[in-house]
């Protein structure tokens, strides 16, 4: 057990890649706490602590934070997405959008980087979107790309007491995959298409971004920080160009 | 003319983008050697641009040291060379021989490593006036992301991005600047040979159907011209760019810039 005797955080752990790491951590002897909008999700085993929270309220994050002090593992996962244009964008994009996936996580890291113990690891998540960018997805790219920037600025201000990292996942199968190939003419042919760009020829799973966070999390990665590590099956590391053509 | 007074040399300077980048040195005012295999590269024809050919075989060690020699005579230093001679094999390493490997690596690496180590004492004398000297390699979008089926092709231009930095490091403090340009789809006799392959086209498209499909992944929704290399090239060449050393310019229309594009 990789991180027993750990207390971890996790934003977003209702669905998804959030929930994916809560459950990798309770597997690798971690005390989990979560947190989202709303009531305590169905099925969320009695050994993990819920608590309602909007990442976009300062006061309230800093009164998780007292009651969750010793915590040795942040993530922070919770983001959301708005696929349009800048030219499409409205003032309420940029609240949500920013709201949650830069305020948020700078709400997170103020409150708790001062609580947390020697050896402690921050994790935040990224995007590829954050380093190339995915059509119509302006300000959630922008918002990643902030994620990335302060995820070094941490690693350098607050090592060697805490380190800081963030994963910046691909395609993941979640609702929020479905919601962008429901957006296709065909679907079924969106998603063929979106497969052959992946070296590993599927997409990713959460427990696939969680064994990531299990490992960024643990002392094996002692090492290991200010830095982005992409989980995408590979294909970033493939030319944009269609893999039909050639 | 942002290059008046300037002696450049230009390795590939008879192919596709070596003579763009010729031509416009020269318009800059530079005096010019274009160094290839043969006064007609990779192009159908010689065109008399006024630069001086000069014979170089960039693996052979030989002919560098006689370029130089000859550059040295007439002009006494260098104060630009572009590494511009390249070869790009189509294969999967599996495909690939090791005599093929080696020839990725003797020309696109080895190549630009004896020129640029035989140029260094003439560029030496050109920056001892306190104006930098500047040497342009040619890298690629390959370095960083793949195509399919270019393996060693990908493998040697990621050799030459390294190699940048660490001469940039190394010669900086000679007042030599070092650079990489690193195009995305030039039309060149290359991009033309990636094209057409055995000539037949590609996965049922016409030639035009695939050059088509090509540019229209590009935000810029067209493939780049050797001009458009050669305008970036012309300003790491001068003064302008005094302060540029040891980066990696990535030239390619959008192309890398984005996520790979899902027909949606």
């Amino acid at each position: 057990m990789r991180l027993a005797g750990k207390k971890a955080l996790v934003t977003g752990g209702r669905q998804g890649i959030g929930r994916g790491i809560v459950e990798a951590f309770v597997r690798e002897g971690a005390v989990v706490t979560t947190c989202g909008r709303g009531p305590r999700p169905e099925g969320l085993s009695d050994n993990i602590t819920w608590y309602p929270l909007d990442v976009t309220d300062a006061i309230a994050v800093g009164e998780l934070a007292e009651m969750t002090g010793g915590t040795d593992i942040l993530v922070n996962n919770a983001g959301v997405q708005v696929e349009k244009t800048v030219a499409d964008s409205t003032d309420a994009d940029w609240e949500a959008v920013i709201g949650t996936n830069c305020r948020g996580v700078f709400n997170l890291c103020r409150a708790y980087i001062p609580r947390m113990p020697e050896g402690g690891s921050i994790i935040n998540i990224g995007s590829i979107s954050g380093k190339v960018a995915d059509p119509s997805m302006a300000l959630y790219n922008a918002s990643k790309a902030f994620v990335h920037g302060l995820t070094r600025s941490i690693a350098v201000d607050h090592g060697p007491g805490i380190r800081c990292n963030a994963i910046c996942p691909g395609w993941i199968e979640t609702g929020m995959l479905d919601a962008g190939f429901d957006l296709a003419s065909d679907p079924a042919a969106a998603r063929k298409d979106a497969l052959t760009r992946h070296a590993v020829r599927r997409f990713g799973r959460p427990e696939d971004i969680a064994s990531m966070a299990v490992w960024l999390a643990s002392d094996e990665a002692a090492f290991a920080t200010g830095q982005l590590f992409t989980v995408d099956g590979g294909m970033t590391a493939a030319s944009p160009l269609n893999p039909g053509l050639f | 003319m942002m290059l008046d007074g300037k002696t450049a040399l230009v390795t590939g300077g008879r192919g596709g983008i070596g003579r763009a980048i010729v031509s416009r040195f020269l318009r800059e005012g530079a005096r010019v050697y274009a160094a290839d295999l043969t006064p007609q590269g990779s192009l159908a024809a010689h065109d008399n641009d006024g630069s001086v050919f000069v014979k170089l075989d960039v693996t052979q060690e030989a002919d560098a040291i006689a370029a130089m020699e000859q550059v040295g005579a007439a002009a006494g230093q260098l104060d630009i060379l572009v590494n511009a001679a390249g070869i790009e094999i189509e294969k999967t390493i599996e495909e690939t021989s090791l005599e093929e490997w080696n020839l990725s690596f003797a020309v696109n690496v080895t190549g630009t490593f004896l020129t640029s180590k035989h140029a260094l004492p003439l560029m030496r004398k050109a920056a001892a006036d306190g104006t930098s000297a500047s040497i342009i390699n040619f890298g690629s979008y390959d370095g960083f992301i793949a195509d399919p089926g270019l393996a060693a092709y990908c493998a040697t231009k990621g050799a030459v991005h390294a190699l940048t930095k660490a001469m940039a490091c190394d010669h900086g403090p000679e007042g030599i600047r070092v650079n990489a340009i690193c195009p995305g789809y030039v039309d060149t006799p290359m991009l033309q040979s990636f094209f057409t392959g055995d000539g037949s086209g590609a996965g049922g498209k016409t030639i035009d159907q695939l050059q088509q499909a090509v540019r229209d992944v590009h935000p810029m929704r067209t493939y780049g011209t050797p001009e458009d290399i050669a305008n970036l090239v012309n300003w790491l060449a001068s003064d302008e760019a005094r302060y540029a050393s040891g980066q990696l310019w990535v030239l390619d229309g959008g192309l890398s810039a984005q996520v790979q594009q899902m027909k949606l």
